[in-house]
């Protein structure tokens, strides 16, 4: 609902009456005549059951009137049959609620009835001790509960996908958003019961008094089936990024449900209706659909797009190639025709084959195995093995025959080498199945290759020479050099050299790969 | 989704999927380091093609020229303007890499581009072809127009002023809709923003049309100018209720600020440039092959541009835009539905801006290959024209000149509370006429999110646009 300040009602202010109506005129509650008494009681006298006394037998009693038929029966002599003098006109009386958090304390929001301010105090600020069996709602007013009690159960609206519900307004919001409606949303628009039709009506109605937000996640919730997949022991990831697109499909499916039961809805209302209600009545969807609700029963996209926009040219400045004319139809200026029904049943264009088709999938699963990298990396690269005889051999084979000649890890124990070799190649065994193995050797990294690091041999030799070359910073941390160095790290465990360069590299220059012209 | 580089400058390592995606060794084997194209899936291609244009990009952002043009090389074998989403995004997302490396040479670049013509009706033509395949503006408009009829209830005056005013639809769809209303249409009045006099003098033609038509007492103000030297005063009068609406626009007001940061920081500006070309000149040439087996991709090395004075942070002082909400403020409008992308493509360095352009213009892309077929020359244009000159702009300009300065919703709305405006939320009834409209024109794969009161509109479960509605609070 917008939210807004009514310009009209800023302050709450007790209005000013005018002058004495011949009728008696009931005050707004809440808006007490001014000049009025206020009488304030305290809770205890609020609540107490029997605030009239009679002073005969004394009898308590809840009312005044009660009383007053109570006293009759004692046969009092005329005189006190009276009460005291006459008050004519006896004030007004307008009661304070005790309250002092509560809205109606102030004077200028006094209440007029006393039983009135009695219910307010217990529904408000007491204790609920009333309570319906059948949907274990409370009430603190007797009077409350038993009229809910009367219709509790009696009048039920049921969902398609089941729930049930006994308010008419919770029950549309449901269905709005309700899962099983989605799949019927394609089906019949032409629920002409009257109860339908009603509904339509109310749902608009309660939608526009109490907006409920829709039940959907916040977007938190979609990159975490994404983060989730960060795990060490790596998946077929191809097929693991396709959950995500069912379970974001149900999203999807939420809200063409909720435009779909709401297109019933509002097609159900009008059609049910005459003309002249369709304009009087829901101004909110009507004045956008003014009468197009009615061809949408008929799914007619011709009809609705005559309807709904003008019938303009073309846009006259420009000379449009006939194909052109298939999109800028007549239809051009509307927002609510089809984007042309022909071409798209001529070029009947199924959804991409697969969802890893996508470029939006491409690029969620690069960067799935970017980050499943760093994490395989970081936790493995260490010297831990890489559980994956073949991909690690085969990245041997990478980088003996991408060498030239200086191969400083073929050159060091071939257990180790295949391990590292995996670390380094950054060789996640998914990797190579993803792209199965497939004869090319485009080694980007190419950790192992420096040249002047040459046949010195050794870890340090290496490093340096890397480290000599590394002219730029980088701002990338983390997963890089446990990427790198994966394999160092390991081995430099077993020599001291190494390890001390291991260890102070990346805390003076996150090192790794340097760009080309150092190189030279 | 993972890899958005949602913190910026602080955890480097949740940018860096992408990065390292494309720092991967690939799958091992002997043979030529090219990939057999004729083998290639067109998975692996797109993921092939990722890896080059990251790869690519970093280069381009440390001014290593040669590499990246060996990279360019590569990806201009796979990327295709008229292939499947993941090739012409790549096809376009080089062309600006290209543009960047070539703004080096500012007077080669002039040159290349002086005899340009650019279409006014071409522009035009694309815009409203983007309104067509894609539903977000209808949706936007939708959105904006029933925030308008609540929030102008009862109102016998109404002013709207439109920051981009080039689509009639919209206004057209209002007075329909202001027509239809219980106590009869207000007098309307709007006052258009546009660059360009000729989109205003359609409007105004449409518009003036169409009122006639349903009678409704009707005034069209075209403003021929440049956003951020609009004159607010001039457009204030009173008894009126004003509504703003800024469609996809005001984020180009962002670009003045960098201007004056520029000036304060001379240094950097002239170091990008200068830096640029030296690294030219120390290059060597070398082939792809020599230089795959030498060579190593630089990680995301501090690129020039980043020695620029702003921080993720300075996004929020920015004067001029914080001065242009505030003379938006001061005209008191009662509403005020703002239509952003939800992307941020404001990063300081170039490295930020591509990965998230990438994502968005993946959807986008997206989008467009679902709905519309790959022969259909109408999505070249918006892909060209389009779309392609927004990444040009994100990717390759800098400055001023770069306009489109996307930002995300979170930014916007400290901005314009720190302008004095309050939130309103957008009513429920707007995100039920939206999925009606999705519903009725047959959309398909587009989603409607709401959140605290703002809708986001996706593509599946990707935010792509933004729509927020404000109001003047004292």
């Amino acid at each position: 609902m917008v939210d807004m300040p009514n310009p009209s009602s800023q302050e709450v202010s007790s209005r000013d009456v005018a002058a004495p109506p011949a009728k008696k005129r009931r005050n707004l509650p809440g808006m007490p005549d001014p000049g009025a008494e206020v009488i304030a009681l305290s809770p205890k006298t609020l609540l107490a059951t029997n605030r009239f006394v009679c002073e005969i037998c004394s009898k308590g009693f809840q009312r005044d009137q009660n009383l007053q038929l109570h006293r009759r029966g004692h046969n009092l002599p005329w005189r006190l049959r009276q009460r005291d003098g006459n008050a004519e006109p006896p004030r007004k009386k307008v009661y304070v609620c005790p309250e002092p958090a509560c809205v109606h304390h102030s004077p200028a929001r006094a209440l007029g009835d006393l039983t009135g301010i009695k219910k307010h105090f217990c529904r408000k600020h007491g204790e609920k001790k009333w309570k319906c069996e059948r949907c274990a709602k409370k009430y603190a007013v007797q009077s409350d509960w038993k009229a809910h009690v009367r219709t509790c159960g009696t009048r039920e609206y049921k969902c398609d996908c089941g729930m049930l519900f006994s308010r008419r307004d919770s029950f549309v919001t449901h269905r709005a958003f309700c899962d099983a409606l989605a799949e019927e949303s394609s089906r019949d628009h032409n629920n002409n019961s009257a109860q339908d039709e009603q509904k339509a009506r109310s749902s608009e109605a309660a939608a526009a008094s109490s907006p409920p937000p829709p039940p959907l996640t916040p977007s938190t919730t979609v990159v975490s089936p994404v983060l989730s997949l960060q795990r060490s022991d790596l998946p077929e990831n191809a097929i693991e990024l396709v959950p995500s697109a069912p379970a974001s499909s149900s999203l999807a499916a939420t809200i063409t449900a909720a435009a779909a039961a709401a297109a019933a809805a509002a097609a159900a209302a009008t059609a049910g209706l005459d003309n002249s209600t369709v304009t009087g009545g829901n101004t909110a969807f009507t004045g956008i659909f003014p009468a197009s609700v009615a061809p949408l029963l008929q799914a007619s996209p011709s009809s609705l797009s005559n309807v709904v926009c003008t019938a303009a040219p073309p846009s006259p400045s420009t000379a449009e190639p006939a194909s052109l004319s298939l999109f800028l139809s007549s239809t051009a200026s509307s927002l609510f025709s089809r984007p042309d029904q022909n071409t798209q049943h001529l070029y009947a264009l199924p959804l991409p084959p697969a969802p890893a088709m996508s470029a939006t999938a491409l690029l969620q699963k690069a960067a799935q195995i970017g980050a499943a990298a760093t994490s395989a990396s970081l936790l493995r690269g260490l010297g831990l093995a890489i559980s994956s005889p073949p991909a690690a051999s085969s990245h041997e084979a990478t980088l003996v025959t991408a060498g030239d000649g200086s191969n400083l890890w073929s050159s060091q124990g071939k257990v180790e080498s295949s391990s590292e070799a995996a670390g380094l190649g950054l060789g996640l065994p998914s990797q190579s199945s993803l792209f199965g193995n497939r004869p090319m050797t485009v080694d980007f990294l190419r950790l192992g290759m420096g040249p002047a690091g040459g046949h010195t041999g050794g870890l340090s030799a290496l490093l340096t020479s890397i480290d000599g070359g590394l002219s730029m910073d980088r701002r990338f941390s983390g997963g890089v050099p446990g990427v790198l160095y994966g394999g160092a790290g390991g081995r430099g465990r077993g020599d001291d050299i190494g390890r001390g360069s291991w260890e102070e590299f990346p805390e003076s220059k996150p090192g790794g790969p340097k760009g080309p012209p150092h190189h030279l | 989704m993972a890899g958005m580089v949602h913190d910026e400058g602080s955890s480097s390592v949740t940018s860096s999927p992408l990065q390292m995606f494309s720092l991967m060794s690939l799958s091992p084997g002997i043979g030529s380091p090219y990939p057999l194209l004729r083998e290639v899936s067109p998975e692996d291609r797109g993921l092939w093609l990722i890896r080059y244009l990251v790869g690519c990009a970093n280069l381009v952002a440390a001014g290593s020229v040669e590499d990246a043009n060996l990279y360019l090389e590569q990806i201009s074998h796979l990327a295709s303007p008229d292939g499947d989403a993941m090739q012409r995004i790549a096809a376009y997302f080089t062309e600006a890499l290209a543009d960047r490396i070539l703004k080096g040479w500012p007077a080669l670049h002039k040159a290349l581009n002086s005899t340009k013509i650019s279409l006014v009706s071409e522009e035009i033509l694309v815009k409203r072809l983007f309104f067509e395949l894609c539903p977000f503006l209808k949706l936007a408009y939708v959105i904006t127009n029933q925030a308008i009829l609540e929030a102008m209830e009862g109102e016998k005056m109404v002013h709207i002023i439109d920051l981009n005013s080039f689509e009639p639809a919209q206004w057209i769809n209002l007075l329909q809709s202001l027509k239809a209303r219980p106590e009869g249409p207000p007098h309307l009045r709007i006052t258009g923003v546009n660059e360009q006099k000729e989109v205003l003098d359609q409007m105004a033609f449409r518009l003036t049309e169409e009122a006639e038509k349903l009678d409704i007492p009707f005034q069209f103000n075209p403003v021929v100018c440049k956003l951020e030297n609009l004159d607010l005063e001039s457009l204030r009068k009173t008894g009126e209720a004003l509504a703003i609406s800024s469609v996809l626009q005001l984020h180009t007001v962002l670009a003045a600020d960098d201007e004056t940061q520029r000036r304060t920081s001379p240094s950097a500006s002239n170091s990008s440039n200068s830096s640029h070309r030296q690294r030219v000149l120390h290059m060597k040439q070398r082939t792809l092959g020599e230089w795959l087996q030498k060579e190593v991709v630089p990680l995301y090395c501090a690129s020039p541009d980043s020695a620029s004075a702003s921080s993720p942070l300075s996004c929020n002082l920015s004067p001029k835009m914080g001065s242009f909400l505030t003379s938006l403020w001061g005209l008191s409008p009662k509403l005020m539905v703002i239509t952003e992308q939800e992307s941020n493509h404001n990063g300081a360095t170039l490295m930020e801006r591509y990965v998230d352009a990438l994502y968005f213009y993946g959807s986008l892309f997206d989008c467009l290959e679902s709905t519309v077929p790959r022969a259909s020359v109408e999505r070249q244009k918006v892909e060209k024209l389009l779309f392609g000159e927004e990444i040009k702009n994100i990717i390759a300009s800098e400055g001023i000149q770069r306009k489109e300065r996307h930002e995300k919703l979170e930014k916007w709305i400290s901005r314009l509370e720190l302008a004095g405006f309050g939130k309103v939320s957008l009513s429920y009834n707007g995100l039920l006429q939206a999925g009606m409209l999705l519903q009725s024109c047959g959309y398909d794969g587009y989603n409607l999110k709401e959140e605290n009161g703002c809708f986001f509109l996706c593509w599946h479960d990707k935010p792509l646009f933004s729509v927020s509605a404000w109001r003047f609070k004292r």
